[in-house]
């Protein structure tokens, strides 16, 4: 910035725009930088994966439940399942689950010490790895 | 591949469909006489209440995938992206927690004489239920899009139904629901779904996309 029509120019770069025809250094600092840009054929670039996301199909997710809904109601008819009972079996696989926390547990206290702080330090190592895995940052778009 | 992929999962569905009509069936061609040797009746009339109740089940999960998608379709959407673009990181997290889920449900029925062990077991279910449905239904919109999702912007646009995340996640229930009625692979595709999906809904903190924890440095 040398003279005053340098510092008129940065004051007020619109009202001054011939400046830059006359000082090398300011059109070096300011100009136009002329890189070469290529036009964007936006057809031509890949799908987001939020294009057209919002759309909701009623009919399609309509249809599928009702055949979803009437098939099981069909094979509990022909089975002779109340839905009832049709809970009672979905929760089977919770129950056995249950059953086995609660039976591990029991073993555990029974236990020697020794096995108890094997299974402690498994507990340590096992969290402390999910705690590594966690600190990941997802990669998701940027993938 | 993802040609081969749109070309396997029906292929799968039809084989699936063929293995299960081999089993059902009976050993010996129908000569007149009923004669079932190598089921009975008994085991027939279980396997026809197990299906009722896999059907049922789909049925829920079509409800669940719905409401899901209908409250927040963008959080679905992160974490089914997150599934197709890291599958591998999103399956160890899945199997890791998985682990760590039971061990640490074992060490607080360790503590329930102690009492502060059931708030913090049924701290542990509720949020071990809530990974899975979350994580389940993003599985869900990840597979329906993977089979049926639009690959270029005309493509998008001659569709009329088969577009947005309700029919992607509605399609993948119907898909894996498929699968699950398979006798044998079923379940284990449902479980590696399942592990899939805890993984992509701890990966993207159920797709809110933000950090588990604060850095020491971003803490203060």
């Amino acid at each position: 910035m040398k003279t005053d029509s340098c510092l008129r120019y940065l004051e007020d770069p619109d009202a001054n725009a011939g400046h830059l025809a006359e000082c090398e250094e300011c059109r070096a600092l300011f100009g136009d930088t002329e890189l070469p840009t290529k036009p964007i054929d936006v057809p031509q670039l890949p799908l987001a994966t939020w294009e057209g996301a919002s759309h909701r199909s009623w009919p399609l997710v309509l249809a599928g439940f009702v055949v979803a809904l009437a098939a099981a109601a069909v094979l509990c008819l022909i089975a002779g399942m109340t839905p009832l009972r049709v809970v009672e079996s979905s929760f089977r696989s919770v129950q056995s689950m249950r059953a086995f926390v609660f039976t591990s547990a029991a073993a555990l206290r029974a236990a020697s010490m020794g096995a108890q702080i094997a299974f402690f330090g498994a507990f340590i190592v096992v969290n402390a790895v999910l705690f590594a895995l966690l600190r990941r940052s997802p990669r998701g778009i940027d993938a | 591949m993802r040609r081969m992929l749109r070309l396997f999962v029906p292929l799968t569905i039809v084989g699936a469909t063929l293995v299960t009509g081999m089993i059902a069936a009976p050993s010996e061609p129908f000569s007149g006489t009923m004669e079932i040797r190598s089921i009975t009746l008994q085991q027939a009339a279980s396997m026809v209440q197990q299906t009722a109740v896999v059907v049922s089940l789909i049925a829920v999960w079509i409800l669940a995938a719905i409401a899901l998608t209908l409250m927040s379709g963008r959080e679905v959407r992160a974490s089914s992206t997150e599934v197709r673009a890291s599958a591998l990181h999103c399956f160890t997290l899945g199997l890791v927690a998985v682990t760590s889920f039971v061990l640490t449900a074992i060490v607080f029925s360790y503590l329930v004489p102690f009492l502060i062990g059931i708030p913090l077991l049924f701290a542990l279910a509720v949020f071990a239920v809530i990974t899975k449905i979350y994580g389940m239904i993003a599985v869900f919109h990840a597979v329906g899009t993977l089979v049926a999702g639009a690959r270029t912007r005309n493509q998008l646009d001659s569709r009329k139904w088969l577009r947005g995340d309700l029919a992607m996640s509605v399609l993948g229930v119907l898909i894996l629901g498929a699968l699950r009625l398979i006798p044998v692979a079923g379940p284990i595709v449902w479980g590696l779904a399942s592990v899939f999906g805890i993984g992509s809904a701890l990966a993207t903190k159920f797709g809110r996309r933000e950090p588990w924890f604060l850095r020491v440095a971003q803490a203060f």
